[in-house]
């Protein structure tokens, strides 16, 4: 049963990754962001589940701070650049170079 | 059952000081008017602050070492001696910040609150004793650092700077996760010490499983100390960010992941295992890929900022290799050459800073016919840039000799000869700084400003321990040597 919610997982976290590689608009690299954080926290509940121990739950409830802050601060950098430039494609916006 | 929380707080005396400290900045800034100039009272405590965390440090030095908070910190010579190191940089980053013109007026209380929170973060980072300390350092570490990268709020490169330090931070940190959940899924525990009592007994289906994982570890790490392959926003947010900021992270979340490095690979790899074969060859191997790519790079810039930033980056493979001789000696040069880069890097930006405050651009040509004009800075710049390079007698002749004489006691000497080979690169973008600036004619004879009276008395102070280090060297040598690791 619980080897459902591992590839699951590992689902949501190659997605998430694959994404944030290939995707050319700055939200939907944050919600690949997300999304691979997600899958991280399913893994760690899982394994935590199995093993019976909680502290890496505790890691869990971290986690889900610590990315809802870089959200934050990644959108509002977002903001930041889209007033400058009007766009938040990464094509667009590359300025500093060699 | 009942846990007395505040049981160790004695020993966590630096980072309460610190965190008082941020807070009461935050609330001193609004008792300021959003125009006002000189916010002088702000300065006094950013800097009372951190020279009562230094003293508080220094008090905790010659305490014995300790875990404390369920074995979730570990206060131990080693973490204090880089802790000291980093309250140093800070310093003289904030100092620079006061005068510098690349940070508005008005965003300069910001950049010491966010400094005094990153080296929460450093703290936090080089005594992280168990995987959820650790992640925590490092994310106190990074998002701060996005804030700090895109302070210029209205230039675009600075903007363009600080998404892409978070972007590439946070995938980092994704990547880290993913290896850390895997390490808890096979290991069972977070602790560090638990995880290296079960290395030497791994099973090979384990080792499968965990060779990738720490792989993805070093990610975390590796990213925050801009090693190859994750050192891609190194030289842009490095050139976006405003100066005080680039040497604000060219010091501390550099030397913070260095600590989490030496400290892991300390505990994970005492016994000689298939994991540790590993481990040490992937330090190896990203070691002389940082150097090398690091100084390459860094001959055809056009930039001083870009180029110190390339030669951050090789200056952290130096310190790599003197992690994988994991020993007393390795730890002891790594040390070493933490405290000599500190100093170094100061004086280089510093200068470079001043200059670029004048001109509006840091090109190398700015600095041309430099000591016709300011024969003193010149020279402290030749200095520095003859250290950076590593001649004797200067100190970072002796940083490198360390590294290398203990790659060569550990057999690794493959990897001493790419260092050594490594020097003679970085001589040529180093000294071409220094032929600028005696050789070639001055572009003009204007003032520069920020050379002052106090300024230059600033940045010979921090050159002096560039000779002293060169010359006198075991004083400290004695020092870093006794900043031992304590595992528990």
């Amino acid at each position: 049963m619980s080897s459902i919610y591992y590839y699951l997982a590992g689902f949501l976290f190659t997605l998430g990754l694959l994404g944030t590689i290939f995707k050319k608009d700055l939200i939907s690299i944050l919600l690949c962001l997300e999304l691979m954080m997600g899958g991280v926290s399913l893994l760690i509940i899982l394994f935590s589940r199995s093993t019976g121990l909680l502290d890496a739950q505790l890691l869990v409830f971290f986690m889900i701070i610590v990315s809802a802050c870089e959200v934050a601060i990644g959108l509002s950098l977002i903001i930041a650049l889209h007033r400058k430039k009007q766009t938040i494609y990464t094509d667009d916006i590359k300025i500093i170079t060699e | 059952m009942h846990l007395n929380y505040l049981a160790n707080i004695g020993r966590y005396i630096p980072e309460v000081i610190l965190v008082l400290l941020m807070v009461g900045l935050i609330i001193l800034e609004a008792t300021y008017k959003e125009d006002e100039k000189n916010r002088k009272y702000i300065f006094i405590a950013t800097l009372v602050g951190l020279v009562a965390t230094l003293g508080a440090l220094i008090a905790n030095m010659s305490g014995k070492a300790e875990a404390i908070f369920s074995n979730s910190i570990i206060i131990d010579q080693f973490s204090t001696l880089i802790k000291m190191v980093m309250v140093l940089g800070t310093l003289a980053a904030i100092y620079l910040s006061r005068f510098s013109k690349d940070i508005y007026e008005s965003l300069k209380t910001e950049f010491a609150i966010m400094a005094v929170g990153i080296l929460i973060g450093g703290f936090l980072l080089a005594s992280a004793n168990n995987m959820l300390t650790f992640y925590l350092g490092i994310e106190t570490l990074s998002i701060l650092s996005y804030v700090m990268a895109a302070l210029k709020k209205n230039d675009q490169r600075s903007s363009e700077a600080g998404l892409k330090y978070a972007l590439y931070g946070g995938i980092s940190a994704g990547l880290m996760l993913f290896g850390m959940s895997h390490i808890f899924g096979v290991l069972g525990t977070i602790q560090f010490a638990g995880v290296a009592k079960m290395i030497p007994t791994l099973t090979s289906a384990q080792l499968a499983i965990l060779m990738p994982s720490f792989v993805l570890l070093f990610a975390g790490i590796g990213y925050k100390i801009a090693s190859v392959p994750f050192h891609m926003w190194s030289p842009d947010v490095y050139e976006g960010s405003p100066t005080p900021v680039t040497t604000f992270f060219a010091i501390v979340p550099k030397l913070a992941g260095i600590a989490a490095l030496i400290r892991i690979t300390a505990v994970f790899f005492v016994v000689d295992s298939p994991m540790k074969i590993g481990w040490i060859g992937l330090l190896i191997v990203i070691s002389a890929l940082t150097m090398t790519v690091g100084n390459v790079t860094a001959i055809g810039q056009k930039s001083v900022k870009r180029m110190l930033a390339y030669s951050s980056i090789s200056h952290a493979g130096i310190m790599l290799a003197g992690i994988v001789v994991i020993n007393d000696v390795g730890i002891r040069s790594v040390v070493f050459y933490g405290i000599t880069y500190l100093f170094m890097t100061l004086v280089a930006f510093y200068i470079t800073s001043i200059v670029q405050d004048k001109y509006g651009n840091d090109h190398f040509d700015r600095f041309s016919g430099l000591i016709y004009r300011y024969p003193f800075m010149a020279v402290m710049m030749a200095v520095v840039m003859f250290s950076l390079t590593g001649l004797p007698p200067l100190a970072g002749f002796v940083a490198k000799y360390n590294i290398i004489s203990s790659l060569i006691n550990s057999k690794n000497y493959a990897l001493a000869i790419v260092l050594g080979l490594n020097s003679v690169v970085s001589a040529y973008y180093y000294l071409k700084i220094v032929r600028l600036m005696t050789l070639k004619p001055q572009e003009s004879n204007e003032e520069i400003e920020g050379f002052g009276f106090l300024n230059q008395m600033v940045i010979v102070s921090m050159t002096v321990p560039v000779f002293v280090l060169g010359i006198f060297w075991e004083t400290i040598m004695n020092l870093a040597a006794g900043a031992k690791l304590f595992i528990q």
